[in-house]
This record gives structure tokens, C-alpha cells and sequence, in this order.
């Protein structure tokens, strides 16, 4: 479906120039002490929020950058100030 | 209403206080589900809650294809049983489901892509799958609409022919097991939103609903593409899926040219000629997860350059509708089937991804088995959730697992 993104360097742009990269999930655990289950949380586990959510994206036929940005997942919309709306 | 037939189904009944079951999603997955639970388990006070109309999600929106030649040694006697049980339940349910066992071509484009194909015809041969390789001359034998030129993007270099898979008519199956659980008992309640599951020392006690609370020890999370979502928000489980659009299309009535279902993983096509006469047609998954089932001229224009190229007679045909549905993709590309151990009494059937569909009745028969023991069946165990912990993820795309929401 139709999707703009707005990359920080090429400024707005149509989604299929982006490849997605997952949910934020905040850093990447520490290997010290990792368990399989902080590991699996970190790689495999997503929210699917139905909403608002922040997410990584790279300008894959672009600049090449990779950004986040909130997306509302339920109508496809990039949004700006998360916070008011969520 | 001018119309004097009852529903299949009968009148929505009264949503009552307490179900001995309660059955999230009033989807083909669901539906099963809840059928074989009244049928074979003598658990007939089942409620199955659907947000809007039975069918409305994956069950009616997918390109009704069914087969059993997938990859691995798990999933393959699943899928088997599935097509073994379209004709039964044909009699059960004692409703047409228009099962065509056509028979699937998957085309292969390279060298690389037929040594796969080898080893899916082993595994299927191994289960007793009829399943055949073939070369690009057989292929053009069976469809002669098929292009073996070389001058194409992908030149085919043969199939892996699976004559017992085919079509069976979406809808009516969505139909005729609603009929069959309401004949059973099940009360089927549409347009009712679940918006809350209630747990009290680690059992599930109720489901709330904006219909108001039913008591209930059980849950199956059958929500086809909203699992995922529902089972963090509600239960604050977090499942490896990623949930993404994909789009599909029909074409105008022709006459019969095309008696296969004819796919290409290579080209992201897939198309069978349905009984109408239209080309029924998908694509790949669009990219990002989201949603929405909006739909793009950038499919509509990718399915016509394969089409064009795979079966240049389609060439000028006019697309009439177009639609998209909700594919909830797992990393591994198999389903997540579990229950009973994280919350006592909670069951999920989800991650099907594109798999849904043909892997409905088989599913609904063995979860159904699992819901009424509490133990789970040999045939599902593969299908865990801890297998993503322990790094088993399940082979099921040839290729090597990588972390993208679309694999």
C-alpha cells in the first residue's frame, strides 16, 4: 500500500525506496549474561502494535541511511509528534 | 429483509454468562476449532466471538489454494491430512466446498531452485505426498499457456508437480463449518469485540467482551492477523510475528485455458483459474507490517509483468477487482500452536502467515484435541513457541532464515 517516509536526508520519499527494520526496541542486550530468552526478546518477539509505533527503516534506494520513525500501523501514516496522538 | 431463507447457522443466540470454551476469532482457524470441539470432544458450549462477520479476515480474502508439498518433515502429514479431509467434510458438513484437486505447478527458474525442489518431492514422497519433478517440456504439456521460451526475466527450467493439491472454494467453507459448529451447539457471536482476557493466579477465569463478561477456563487465540497484537495488549505475550498486507487480484471471465494452479516463488505469483472463469492471482507480501488491507497500483502493475511473462495469452486481460488481506509472518515461516503452560487454560493458534487456509480443517481437528485435554497432540508439539528460544526454528523457507518481516 502507499506509504511516504520522510528519510533525514532525502526528506520525504515513497516507502518502497525503504526497507523496514523492525520495531525500536530499545539498545542490543549486553552479551554478558545474555539468557536465550533476552535473546529471543531482542531478536524474534514484536508488540504489533495497532497504532502508533517506533520503528527502524533504511533508505535501502536512497542515501542509504538508517532512521526511526513512528508510523501509525493502522492507517499507514508516518506521524510526527507521537506523543499528542498516542 | 425480503429474504425468507434462514441463515445457515441459525439466529445469533444469546450471548450467555459462561462458555466451557471461548473461541477468539470467527475465522476458518476458529471455526475448525470450535466444530471439532462440539463434534468429537462433547464440549458443546463453545462460544466463538468475531469482531465483525464470519470469514471476514484470511478466510475469505485469500486465493483459495490448497496443497500439501511444503518443505518440512513437521508440516508436511499436517497439511496432508488437511487435503485428505476436504472430501470427507464435503459429506459431513453436507455442504459443496467445491474442492478442484487441480493439481499445483510450482515453477522452478534456476538449477539452484529445482535441487530444492528435489528434496521437497523427497519429503513429500517420504510422507506419502504424491509429488513429481518435473522438466520444462512437461510443464508446457500440462499448461500449454505456460511460456518455456528462454527469453523471458526467469526462464523456467521445470516444476515440482503436486497433483492432489487444487482449490477449494473459500467461502464455503467458511459456511459450512459454521453450519456444522451451530448444528453442534456452538453459538457463534458476530459483531462482538473481545476487549480484555481475564487471568487470576495464572488461569484464565473470563473474556470480556463489549457484549459484557463471559466466565470461561478456556481461550483459543484464533485471531488469524490480530493474534499477535492481542496477545500482548491483553495478555502481555509477545509473539515473533510480524503482521503484513498481502494483496491479490482477480481478472475478467475468459474461458478455460487454465486447469493448474500455477505458481512462481521467483516471479511472486501465483494464479489459478477459478470456476467462473476469472484468473485468480497474488503477490508477495507488501514490505512493511501495518494493518490496513489497502491495496497499490505497484502489485497490480507487478502481477501483470508476470502474468504477462509466465502466460503471455493473459496479455491485455483487464484485472477486475483487487483486494488485500493480513498475513501474520512467523521467521520460520511455520506456525506458532501452543498452550496450556504460560497461562493455564490459554491456547493460541497463530503465526500462519499465508498458510491459514489450507491448513484449517487439520488444525481446527488437532487444536481441538489440545483444548479438550489440556495436553498437547504429537502432531502440533513441533509448533511451540519456545522453539524460537532454543534457536529450532523450523526450515520451511529453502533459503537461510533472515531477520526481514517478509520472509
Amino acid at each position: 500500500m502507499a506509504l511516504t517516509l520522510t528519510c533525514p536526508v532525502c526528506g520525504k520519499r515513497n516507502g518502497y525506496e525503504f526497507r523496514y527494520g523492525g520495531e525500536e526496541k530499545g539498545p542490543r542486550p549486553d552479551e554478558a549474561d545474555l539468557t536465550p530468552q533476552a535473546w529471543c526478546e531482542y531478536v524474534h518477539m514484536n508488540k504489533c502494535v495497532a497504532g502508533i509505533q517506533k520503528e527502524w527503516w533504511c533508505h535501502k534506494d536512497g542515501c542509504g541511511v538508517w532512521f526511526t520513525t513512528h508510523r501509525n500501523t493502522t492507517c499507514n501514516l508516518e506521524v510526527d509528534t507521537p506523543e499528542a496522538q498516542s | 429483509m425480503l429474504r425468507k431463507s434462514k441463515r445457515l447457522w441459525g439466529d445469533q443466540a444469546a450471548l450467555k454468562s459462561s462458555y466451557d470454551a471461548v473461541i477468539i476469532g470467527g475465522g476458518l482457524h476458529g471455526l475448525a476449532a470450535a466444530y471439532f470441539l462440539a463434534r468429537d470432544h462433547g464440549i458443546k458450549n463453545v462460544a466463538v466471538i468475531e469482531k465483525r462477520f464470519l470469514g471476514f479476515g484470511g478466510s475469505g480474502r485469500n486465493t483459495a489454494i490448497v496443497r500439501a508439498n511444503q518443505r518440512t518433515q513437521q508440516n508436511v502429514p499436517l497439511y496432508k491430512e488437511a487435503l485428505e479431509l476436504w472430501p470427507i467434510l464435503t459429506k459431513e458438513l453436507d455442504y459443496n466446498l467445491m474442492f478442484f484437486n487441480c493439481g499445483n505447478l510450482n515453477l522452478m527458474h534456476s538449477e539452484a531452485a529445482m535441487n530444492t525442489a528435489r528434496m521437497n518431492v523427497a519429503t513429500a514422497q517420504f510422507h506419502g505426498v504424491e509429488s513429481h519433478l518435473i522438466d520444462a517440456k512437461q510443464c508446457k504439456e500440462l499448461v500449454p499457456a505456460l511460456n518455456i521460451s528462454k527469453d523471458i526475466t526467469y526462464p523456467i527450467f521445470g516444476a515440482m508437480y503436486h497433483p492432489p493439491g487444487g482449490i477449494l472454494r473459500h467461502d464455503a467453507i467458511v459456511w459450512g463449518l459454521a453450519k456444522g459448529a451451530a448444528k453442534h451447539g456452538v453459538h457463534l457471536h458476530q459483531q462482538t469485540e473481545v476487549t480484555g482476557i481475564g487471568v487470576e493466579n495464572g488461569k484464565i477465569v473470563s473474556v470480556e467482551t463489549d457484549k459484557g463478561r463471559i466466565k470461561t477456563p478456556r481461550v483459543l487465540n484464533a485471531a488469524g492477523g490480530y493474534s499477535a497484537a492481542l496477545s500482548y495488549q491483553m495478555l502481555g505475550i509477545k509473539l515473533p510475528i510480524s503482521v503484513l498486507t498481502i494483496q491479490a487480484m482477480v481478472t475478467q471471465p475468459l474461458k478455460p485455458i487454465l486447469d493448474h494452479v500455477v505458481s512462481s516463488g521467483t516471479y511472486h505469483a501465483y494464479a489459478n483459474q477459478t470456476l467462473k472463469g476469472e484468473i485468480a492471482t497474488g503477490a508477495h507480501m507488501d514490505a512493511w507490517p501495518n494493518y490496513t488491507t489497502q491495496t497499490t497500483a505497484y502489485y497490480i502493475k507487478h502481477q501483470a509483468e508476470a502474468l504477462s511473462e509466465m502466460l503471455p495469452c493473459l496479455r491485455g486481460v483487464k484485472f477486475m477487482r483487487h483486494w488485500g488481506g493480513l498475513a501474520d509472518m512467523t521467521p520460520d515461516m511455520a506456525p506458532i500452536m501452543d498452550g496450556n503452560n504460560l497461562i493455564e487454560g490459554y491456547y493460541m493458534d497463530c503465526g500462519w502467515g499465508y498458510f491459514g487456509f489450507k491448513s484449517c480443517a487439520a488444525t481446527g481437528k488437532y487444536m481441538a484435541q489440545f483444548i479438550s485435554s489440556g495436553n498437547c497432540p504429537e502432531m502440533l508439539k513441533p509448533f511451540n513457541l519456545s522453539r524460537f528460544e532454543q534457536n529450532r526454528l523450523m526450515g520451511e523457507t529453502a533459503a537461510l532464515v533472515n531477520y526481514t518481516p517478509d520472509n
